[in-house]
């Protein structure tokens, strides 16, 4: 054939092809057997999903979704939500840090986003429930707003989930970090008055916020004691930062460290400072602070910020419920007896858990996406919290506030949160917000469908 | 197959353009197939593989190494992302072609001290460009956001192709279809300068540098300018795909483009093919799916994914591959059909004993 | 001034690493981007034993070893058939060693960071309240590195094994006229770069930072650069790389932000390379038409 005719067979082809596969392409994919049009709902079952770290550095958040996924089961066991069976789906994101950090086991390639383009685009997820992560859950909010996908109780205390006007189906559920560290200066201020202050945070929202909690509440730290490091370098000790920042801290007669960052990075911290012989007081955040973790490397315990009953008594009746749900669960809670431990991150999970259910119960039989958020920002939810859990339309943060805790280093497993006597204090993230002071924890009654 | 080498042998522009034309769409077509999830994974790919075109170039017909293509991605994903933030409603195209210059511009900046380098120093600058890339996001936090980085908002689907899907997914499946095309698209653009630069002046006189840079200063040629040249050229199309790559992931912070992406995509390139375009194509497809390919292999060998071996396996497999082909088969996947090109006589060797044995 | 010792201490390490890759590019001309990666391997398998007890000293000696023998294999297997191939080859060739490496020790031991517990205490001297940054862990440090650079340099210079290895990297067909087994030597130069290496890797898996999969890459970033610095054929041009890296990260993490730190080797990498883009400490190539 000549050149020329190759030429315009090749173009007619291309031309024909291109216009039948665009023809095509609705038909095909058409899906055939949904008995209803909101995705992940069908008249007997509701899939959720969660992007979780279930390994590498924070995988000791791994019992928070794994008591979620047991007062699911809880649930189910009783005939569901009206009658829908509740399925969780929680796939392992390494805290999107996979790429780094070589305790991962989900895959080198794995990123909180390709993880949520499963949940959403093969497993059609209803919502997100729990994704944990500041950084990791701010990068995949615009793909699920952008397919309308509702990101709901995200596990993160960044102020990033309280935007209803920009993200209306996003939704938060501890207290922001900006509060916590509100109500840490308040803290520092009757305790410690005087002393020198310094702030250890991730390089993240999750620093960020803290921190700034922390001046608009009235803390004065210098500048140079406010230290930040990249949590990816930290794992790869690429800088020697965290390190560096504790040597700084000590040089600098620091006397009160405020500390934002996971478990497995606060340990490091805390060993780091131990070896060199440091010893200030630490206030740490709640979401690393988990007792079983921090007592065994802390010889005088350290400050944090609790929102949950102590677990170690059977004064809050939720507390007793969980036990049983978490017995009931051997696939997720292996051995749980009467005598295990329930730690920080069991009744976080199941108190997420619990929101979600009684929001779906309150919506009623006919389950969409819009008319679960209207009915989450319009009933008061009752919870394990020590205090209420209120959504409204322009609240979408969760809980706001807690009471200061001691964690205890008593060398035995047991996490022991001092009991909340101290007083709980309630705010808002605006800067100049006071602080509201809630005389004592309010217990909330179990709804007997759960019992 | 042969289509594809062709390209490179087509005389005319127009020839060359419907070769590109039906290839992209014959790859368009494909992905219609594909179930969402494997199409963002490909669209990824095709972001890589503009990437490793542009570094196959440096490498292959210029003869010069980096190692800071993660660098230059970098660039241009930060360029693309600052740019949409503050001016969302402007063309993709434009965003892209910003990209490009921001992307070529690095690469001027790191071609001035290094043109003059050879083998392991320029190695070492490219490798500093590449590490110094996540202190400085990190830092200036004002341009960058720091730490957390920037999201853009998703690709926006326009309607009239929303409506050719229906069905309960048909958003979801819209939009993932739409994002695959669009990078398909881009990669087929970008692979059609590429044919059409080897043919160009410059393409020449890259690869005579390459092969007897005495005789190519002897014949004119200015060393440092078409040294230049080659790493702007590999840069603009880093910071091409680096867009691309940010475009489709909607996000990016210091983390996104570390030092081990550079490694990878060396590793890619000399698995597709160094110094082909069908090697670039095979190494994008190759990082759209390694994390499946991981998968059958741990199921054909018994290995459970989530022990630590099995999550390993990834790196275990490509660092064993790299090293098999570079001893074995050093001219990738694309070398090994075909008649055998005889390489160019290559610029360097190991000083060293060739009585070894 | 405390910050001396400090920014000396960590820029030994990097003087170490970079010594390991100047004796391989003398002798082979292959830049060894796996050196670290193999330097830790060592560290993994001499360390395995040390939670049941086993005596540091002895972890320390098996690493060494380890990696002496680890470096001639990697020589024999994956450099010799390169030799004659374009030199992009090899750095390819050592760059999928170093993934594989990495990737294979956090499929066997875990990528959980371990602890192994120093012969020395960590804690920081104090003088007058000061906090100075020095403690008989850097002290060791110290010690160990300038002791293992001195024998190096005395092997080398005193002994007729270096002068065999100096004879095989300059004029190989001369010395193999002479009857040294030049082949032999250049694994024998391996060997030698992996042990240095390996000590540099005892000693950073024994501080603050602990043994996983990734902790040699910082260094090794480092140890390149002064390398390159340096000049890679001169060993002492390596040494004072590695010291001035470190002083100079040292300096900006004190006086500016400890994010910037890793930005010295580089600030220092760009000068050094404008100004001579050979090295510091080569002499003058001639080019060769």
């Amino acid at each position: 054939m000549s050149k020329r005719r190759v030429r315009r067979t090749i173009t007619l082809l291309t031309a024909s092809t291109l216009a039948l596969g665009i023809a095509s392409s609705g038909v095909l994919l058409s899906s055939a057997g949904a008995s209803s049009s909101t995705p992940g709902v069908t008249s007997n079952s509701i899939t959720i999903g969660a992007s979780v770290p279930l390994s590498g550095i924070a995988s000791s958040y791994a019992p928070v979704s794994a008591a979620a996924n047991a007062v699911f089961k809880w649930i189910d066991s009783k005939g569901g939500v009206n009658g829908r069976k509740i399925k969780y789906i929680r796939l392992d994101d390494c805290y999107d840090l996979a790429a780094v950090d070589a305790s991962c086991t989900a895959g080198a390639s794995t990123t909180t986003l390709s993880v949520n383009k499963v949940l959403v685009a093969q497993d059609h997820v209803f919502a997100t429930v729990g994704s944990l992560g500041t950084q990791a859950e701010e990068s995949v909010m615009n793909y699920l707003k952008g397919n309308g996908v509702p990101q709901l109780f995200v596990a993160s205390g960044s102020i990033a989930w309280n935007n209803p006007k920009k993200y209306p189906d996003l939704f938060g559920y501890q207290p922001s970090y900006v509060m916590e560290g509100k109500i840490f200066a308040r803290y520092i201020k009757t305790n410690d008055a005087g002393q020198t202050v310094g702030f250890i945070g991730q390089g993240d929202d999750f620093g960020a916020d803290g921190y700034l909690g922390l001046v608009d509440g009235g803390a004065t730290i210098a500048s140079q004691n406010h230290l930040t490091y990249n949590p990816a370098d930290a794992i790869t000790g690429a800088t020697s930062d965290v390190q560096a920042d504790v040597a700084t801290l000590q040089a600098n007669k620091v006397q009160v460290v405020v500390l934002d960052s996971v478990p497995g990075f606060t340990t490091g911290i805390l060993e780091i400072a131990h070896a060199l012989g440091y010893t200030p007081k630490w206030i740490i955040s709640s979401v690393g602070s988990d007792p079983t973790l921090v007592n065994t490397v802390l010889e005088d315990g350290a400050t944090s910020l609790d929102y949950f009953p102590a677990t170690n008594s059977n004064a809050n009746p939720w507390v007793p419920w969980l036990r049983k749900v978490l017995e009931a669960d051997p696939t997720d809670f292996p051995g749980f007896s009467a005598s295990s431990v329930i730690s920080g991150n069991d009744i976080y999970g199941a108190g997420y858990a619990v929101a979600f259910a009684e929001t779906l119960k309150a919506e009623g039989k006919d389950v969409t996406r819009g008319g679960f958020v209207k009915t989450l920002e319009r009933t008061t939810l009752a919870t394990p919290s020590i205090e209420p859990l209120r959504y409204s339309g322009g609240n979408h943060q969760g809980l706001t506030g807690g009471a200061i805790a001691g964690v205890v280093a008593n060398g035995t497993n047991a996490p022991q949160y001092a009991l909340p006597t101290k007083t709980i204090f309630t705010t808002t993230d605006a800067a100049n917000a006071p602080l509201t002071v809630v005389p004592k924890p309010i217990v909330q009654q179990i709804p007997a469908w759960l019992k | 197959m042969d289509w594809i080498r062709s390209l490179r042998s087509q005389d005319t522009t127009h020839s060359r353009f419907l070769v590109v034309l039906s290839l992209t769409v014959l790859v368009l077509l494909i992905t219609i197939f594909l179930p969402p999830v494997a199409d963002s994974q490909l669209a990824e790919g095709a972001a890589i593989a503009i990437v490793i075109l542009g570094l196959s170039w440096l490498i292959g017909w210029s003869g010069q190494i980096s190692l800071g293509n993660s660098g230059f991605m970098a660039v241009g994903a930060y360029a693309a992302s600052i740019w949409a933030q503050h001016h969302a409603t402007t063309p993709l195209v434009f965003t892209f072609f910003l990209a490009i210059v921001m992307g070529s511009l690095s690469g001027l900046i790191i071609a001035i001290p290094s043109t003059r380098l050879k083998g392991p120093y320029l190695a070492g600058m490219t490798l500093a460009f590449s590490a110094a890339i996540s202190p400085i996001a990190q830092n200036f936090t004002s341009v960058t956001g720091g730490e957390n980085g920037q999201f853009l908002n998703e690709l926006a689907t326009p309607k009239w192709f929303l409506h050719l899907f229906h069905g309960q997914n048909a958003a979801i499946n819209a939009n993932a279809q739409w994002s695959c095309d669009i990078a398909i698209v881009v990669a087929g653009v970008a692979f059609f300068f590429m044919a059409n630069l080897f043919h160009s002046r410059t393409g020449r006189a890259m690869r005579l540098i390459r092969d007897n840079d005495v005789a190519a200063e002897l014949v004119g040629i200015n060393l440092t300018l078409t040294r230049s040249v080659a790493f702007m050229i590999a840069a603009g199309f880093a910071g091409l795909g680096g867009a691309l790559y940010t475009i489709l992931n909607a996000t990016v912070n210091p983390s996104t483009f570390p030092l081990t992406l550079s490694i990878t995509l060396l590793t890619l390139m000399v698995l597709g093919g160094i110094g082909t375009l069908s090697g670039a194509v095979i190494g994008g497809i190759i990082y759209s799916f390694s994390s499946n390919l991981v998968d059958h292999i741990n199921a054909l060998t018994g290995v459970n994914p989530d022990s630590n071996l099995g999550a390993n396996m990834q790196g275990i497999i490509f660092g064993a591959l790299l090293i098999l082909t570079m001893l074995f088969a050093p001219r990738g996947i694309a070398g090994l059909w075909g008649p055998l090109r005889r390489l160019k006589k290559p610029h360097r060797r190991l000083v060293t004993n060739q009585e070894v044995k | 001034m405390h910050n001396v010792f400090a920014g000396l201490a960590q820029g030994l390490l990097y003087s170490l690493l970079a010594l390991s890759l100047v004796i391989i590019w003398q002798s082979t001309h292959v830049l060894n981007f796996a050196q670290g990666a193999m330097a830790m391997f060592a560290t993994y398998v001499g360390m395995t034993e040390i939670e049941h007890g086993v005596n540091y000293w002895w972890c320390v000696i098996i690493s060494v070893t380890v990696g002496v023998l680890f470096g001639g294999l990697a020589e024999r297997v994956l450099i010799r058939p390169l030799y004659g191939k374009p030199e992009i080859n090899a750095i390819v060739v050592m760059v999928g060693f170093l993934g594989l490496i990495e990737a294979f020790v956090a499929g066997i031991w875990t990528g959980v960071t371990r602890n192994i517990p120093p012969p020395f205490s960590q804690i920081f001297f104090q003088a007058h309240g000061q906090v100075i940054l020095l403690s008989p862990f850097v002290i060791f440090q110290f010690v160990l590195a300038i002791s293992i650079m001195l024998i190096a340099a005395a092997i080398f210079r005193f002994t007729k094994l270096g002068l065999q290895l100096r004879a095989s990297a300059l004029a190989p067909e001369v010395a193999r006229l002479l009857g040294v087994r030049v082949s032999r030597m250049l694994t024998i130069g391996w060997m030698f770069s992996a042990g240095v290496g390996a000590v540099a890797a005892v000693i950073i898996a024994s501080g603050n930072f602990g043994l996983y999969p990734t902790n040699m890459n910082g260094i090794f970033v480092a140890g390149f650069i002064a390398a390159v610095v340096g000049g890679l054929d001169s060993p002492l041009g390596a040494i004072a790389g590695g010291l001035l890296i470190g002083l100079t990260e040292q300096f900006i993490l004190s006086y500016w932000s400890a994010n910037f730190a890793s930005l010295g080797g580089i600030i220092i990498l760009v000068l050094a390379l404008m100004i001579r883009p050979q090295g510091i400490f080569t002499k003058n190539v001639e080019r060769r038409v």
